[in-house]
């Protein structure tokens, strides 16, 4: 009885080592990722916050990814740009969306990528009662936002619009209250395309000594609110939930003199010509192409290079990789502009260097 | 006999009535005073029917059952991982406070009554009481969710329960004072130890004021917003783990959903305040029927 | 023959010495709920260290006295927290302002002028007032005060405009309806139940033969409640007003989602401010560094003021309630 106990327990262990190596392989097999039609990763749960702007984008992935990757839970829960850069230093996430790169010095000191995921143009949006089709240039936009600019029948204006009646109602701007990287982009595009814009240095800045005629809301959906219920009220929006809120937007001149409205086809354009450096970000901007819309904005999702945690890491690159392969379906439905092909191919490769384990 | 008249008594008996001037001036601050009253409960029952009119055709079971939609500016959906977070987050911070705070009044009452020690800690619950719940929040931010790098709806019940303690220690020991002596000496006369008696008579017998303490301080907990905004990470899936994981809460939602200008969030933001109103309502209604049960039965007793 | 008697193993009666059962389970229970006691003393104390330790690199980078300059930049690392400490001063005067007379009035009325057996439903009225949580406060403010208060403070604004305190205090209205101004009322309307209950019991405990006899001299209501009962209940209503001071001060989900996120010093009550607790609430997310270290630092400053007001309260409440024991 013993002996065969004995032979029984000598029979388990390769027994059990077959069974093992099989779950192992079975288990590399799942995690491998690139392929389109991708297997299924194991069970894991990706915490992501930061950038507002880019968040209807990632919502909207996220519902879709559910269905392609089910054991995976993914949670985004916005807060700005600033807050996701914050959350992603201190290791509280797995990855963050951010529409403006870490100021030098500020990054963390783990290895990260910038994976460029899609645009979005930064409305002028506006709440004047009778005034449809605004035009505005970077200067006038830089004296409204800066206070100089009190009422909406300023010369300067009238001067972009020549053929409007415009009303004397006072100007409430509408800005961030929280760290934003729309704030950052918004304030970087006034610096280069005026003269006139003082409140910031070249590159922007993610919060900003407002004037006190402002009013602040936390993330884009606020300041949307704020323009929404405020007579005379301007605020910059992403395109995305401005157009969801219902809202209308000034035509702004771009770098080529010509009056450009915002939408995914002038955004698309913004893009033309524009160079990625090294670390994957790039600057769209005051773009000088004759189409283009000269506040849009790129946004990047920050992830980190090597992954501790194997079940967490297969996770990320599969969500990232969905991503960049199913961006250009998906963000049109939400009313963001894709990146061109390069630009995902660097993605995609970036995401394939990500160290598992 | 001629009939006596007493001008005097009478007139000293007889009241004389108030001059216009004093009358005006009475009317006038009677009228003030309904006009608080007025002015009070006004705001209360707008927000009331307010709530209840825009978040009625929201809420139902299925509101409660269905999840939050993930795109803010979907229509329909419903609240159910807030429900469920908030239920688990104020149960877990209600499970470490409660019994915590009785045992504290215990101490502060049965033991160290009017010590040194005692009065200190007394004084230091009562000024803990004013602490804005925010700075609670900061404190478990940097205590817990830095250290563990994760957010959890634990890391809020710990928030809430130090925002519970000091209230639930107050109201027991309130409730544990009103004890009479008597009853406390007739069970040390029979030979009980200190112990048995607390157990056996004191706790029983201030059961129904404790419990009443409990539920408010559990109602006040469960609308509470700012402690759980950075610890509990503001999701939209249902997790049903207090421990792993982040997630979220019928304050921290209509906080989320208050700002924005989708019409669909704002609806699930009233049925979420609906809900939260019905929810703190029941508990405080709940802690007025124990206290009147409570009295009931003292008069009774007497 | 001196016979011993053996103490028996079985129990005594306690009138020869015996011992009840549980001398050791005693103790340990006493143990345990001195070290629930404590806790309240081990939390507050690791509040006030881990605040102050996490505060320190803004309180050493700032200086103290740069530290209550009124410019708050985070962009430009300035981290003055004057306007944010006056912002919070101003939402907790106004609020009080509102809910003093207006609570008064409602403890008033609950104990003097209300018949008798509704009195209890007014209580519960308030009580269910006091329930109501912050954030359906703010919710509900954002709806439905917001844009009737910023035609009103339109309205005011052009009416002073020219007289000349009144218009720094009324001028540019805020068009949107957030505003320091209307960030008071909303406190002031949270703050009154609270005001009102302890405002309230100090009303209730004045001597019942005192209110007769101003009545029996002929008194009118108002003139007894005058003559009788204020000077009795002063310290009581000024202990309920700190503590509705600390509340308000503390205030922050309403105030945040109200009052319009602007950080420089103003005196235009009508026009957009910010306070300590809102301002933490809406950038504590993004901040790292000393921003983060100022932050902290603004809710440290929160802790002493609600605490000092605490104390003092207490201290009021207290010395008034000795003088009430001295008297009946």
């Amino acid at each position: 009885m013993i002996l065969r106990t004995r032979l029984l327990r000598r029979a388990m262990v390769p027994v059990l080592a077959l069974g093992l190596a099989a779950t192992a392989s079975v288990g590399l097999a799942s995690a491998s990722t690139g392929q389109k039609g991708q297997p299924k990763v194991g069970a894991a749960t990706l915490n992501g916050s930061g950038s507002t702007l880019t968040a209807a984008f990632l919502q909207a992935v996220i519902a879709q990814f559910k269905t392609a990757q089910p054991n995976v839970t993914v949670n985004y829960s916005g807060g700005g740009s600033g807050k996701g850069r914050t959350d992603f230093s201190n290791g509280v996430v797995q990855f963050a969306g951010t529409d403006a790169p870490y100021a030098a010095g500020a990054a963390p000191s783990k290895p990260f990528d910038y994976i460029p995921t899609i645009v979005s143009p930064v409305t002028l949006s506006y709440n004047v009662s009778g005034l449809k089709n605004l035009q505005l240039t970077a200067d006038t936009i830089a004296g409204i936002f800066q206070g100089q600019i009190k009422t909406w029948n300023a010369p300067e204006i009238q001067n972009d619009n020549p053929k409007a009646k415009l009303p004397s109602t006072t100007i409430t701007i509408a800005r961030r209250s929280d760290s934003s990287g729309t704030t950052q982009n918004f304030t970087s595009y006034l610096a280069s395309a005026s003269t006139k814009w003082t409140l910031t240095p070249a590159g922007g800045s993610a919060t900003v000594n407002w004037p006190a005629s402002s009013v602040g809301g936390n993330g884009s959906t606020a300041v949307a609110t704020n323009v929404k219920n405020t007579d005379g009220a301007i605020g910059y929006i992403d395109y995305s939930d401005a157009k969801a809120a219902g809202l209308k937007f000034a035509s702004v001149k771009n770098a080529s003199g010509k009056f450009i409205a915002p939408s995914l086809a002038s955004a698309t354009q913004a893009l033309v010509g524009v160079q990625q450096n090294p670390d994957e970000t790039y600057n769209p901007l005051n773009t000088k192409n004759k189409a283009g819309y000269p506040i849009t904005s790129p946004t990047y999702l920050l992830v980190a290079s090597t992954q501790s945690d194997a079940a967490v890491g297969n996770a990320v690159k599969a969500f990232l990789t969905y991503i960049e392969d199913n961006s250009t379906k998906l963000a049109a439905a939400v009313d963001y502009a894709p990146i061109p092909a390069s630009f995902q191919k660097n993605a995609l490769s970036a995401i394939a260097k990500i160290q598992v384990g | 006999m001629s009939t006596v008249t007493a001008p005097a008594t009478t007139s000293l008996l007889q009241s004389r009535p108030a001059s216009r001037g004093r009358r005006l001036r009475n009317h006038l601050a009677t009228g003030l005073i309904i006009g608080s009253m007025a002015v009070t409960l006004v705001p209360l029952v707008f927000l009331v029917i307010f709530v209840v009119g825009r978040g009625g055709h929201v809420f139902g079971w299925h509101f409660l059952s269905t999840d939050i939609p993930i795109l803010d500016r979907e229509m329909g959906g419903g609240m159910k991982a807030a429900v469920v977070g908030t239920l688990l987050i104020t149960g877990g911070a209600t499970a470490m406070a409660v019994p915590l705070g009785v045992l504290g009044a215990v101490y502060l009452n049965e033991y160290g009554k009017q010590s040194r020690l005692a009065r200190f800690i007394r004084f230091l619950s009562e000024v803990m009481t004013g602490v804005p719940s925010i700075v609670m929040g900061l404190f478990i931010y940097i205590l817990w969710t830095l250290h563990f790098k994760s957010f959890s709806g634990f890391a809020g019940s710990l928030a809430l329960a130090c925002l519970m303690l000091p209230i639930v220690i107050r109201t027991s020991e309130e409730m544990l004072r009103l004890v009479p002596d008597e009853l406390r000496e007739g069970s040390y006369a029979l030979g009980s130890r200190k112990v048995r008696t607390i157990r056996t008579v004191v706790l029983p017998h201030a059961a129904p004021g404790v419990i009443s303490g409990a539920l408010l301080a559990v109602a006040r907990a469960a609308g509470e917003t700012a402690p759980l905004l950075f610890v509990i990470g503001i999701v939209t899936d249902t997790n049903s783990n207090l421990f792993h994981g982040p997630s979220t809460a019928l304050s921290a939602q209509i906080y989320k959903n208050a700002i924005s200008p989708f019409v669909g969030a704002q609806d699930r933001a009233y049925g979420a305040a609906l809900t939260l109103i019905l929810l703190v309502f029941v508990f405080t209604a709940l802690a007025r029927v124990v206290t009147t049960v409570y009295a009931r039965r003292t008069t009774a007793a007497v | 023959m001196a016979t011993e008697t053996l103490a028996p193993a079985a129990p005594r009666n306690l009138s020869e010495g015996g011992v009840p059962p549980g001398r050791i389970s005693d103790r340990v229970f006493r143990v345990i709920t001195l070290a629930a006691g404590l806790l309240v003393l081990v939390i507050l104390g690791l509040i006030v260290v881990e605040t102050a330790g996490q505060a320190r690199s803004w309180l050493s980078a700032e200086g103290l006295g740069t530290i209550f300059s009124s410019n708050w930049d985070p962009a430009h690392h300035h981290f003055g927290a004057l306007a944010l400490i006056v912002g919070t001063l101003e939402v907790a005067f106004l609020a009080l302002l509102i809910a003093v007379p207006v609570s008064v009035g409602l403890a008033l009325f609950v104990t003097e002028v209300a018949p008798r057996p509704l009195r209890r439903y007014f209580v519960y009225a308030i009580d269910l007032l006091a329930a109501v949580p912050s954030v359906v406060f703010g919710l509900w403010a954002i709806h439905v005060l917001l844009q009737p208060l910023a035609d009103v403070y339109s309205s005011i604004s052009s009416a002073t405009a020219g007289i000349p305190l009144l218009d720094t205090l009324f001028g540019s209205p805020s068009r949107s309806g957030q505003a320091v101004m209307t960030a008071g009322i909303v406190v002031g309307i949270m703050i009154t139940p609270i005001v009102t209950a302890i405002t309230r019991e100090v009303f209730a405990t004045c001597p019942a033969s005192q209110k007769e006899a101003a009545l029996a001299l002929g008194a009118t209501r108002w003139e007894m409640i005058r003559g009788s009962i204020f000077p009795h209940s002063r310290s009581g209503v000024v202990s309920a007003v700190m503590i509705g001071f600390g509340r308000a001060v503390g205030e922050t989900i309403a105030v945040a989602l109200v009052v319009g996120s602007n950080q420089r010093l103003s005196a235009h009550l009508f026009g957009t401010g910010d306070t300590m607790a809102s301002i933490i609430v809406n950038e504590f997310g993004d901040a790292t560094g000393t921003w983060r270290s100022a932050l902290i630092g603004l809710g440290l400053v929160l802790l002493l003021l609600t605490v000092v007001i605490g104390i003092v309260a207490r201290s009021v409440l207290g010395r008034a309630e000795r003088r009430l024991a001295a008297v009946t």
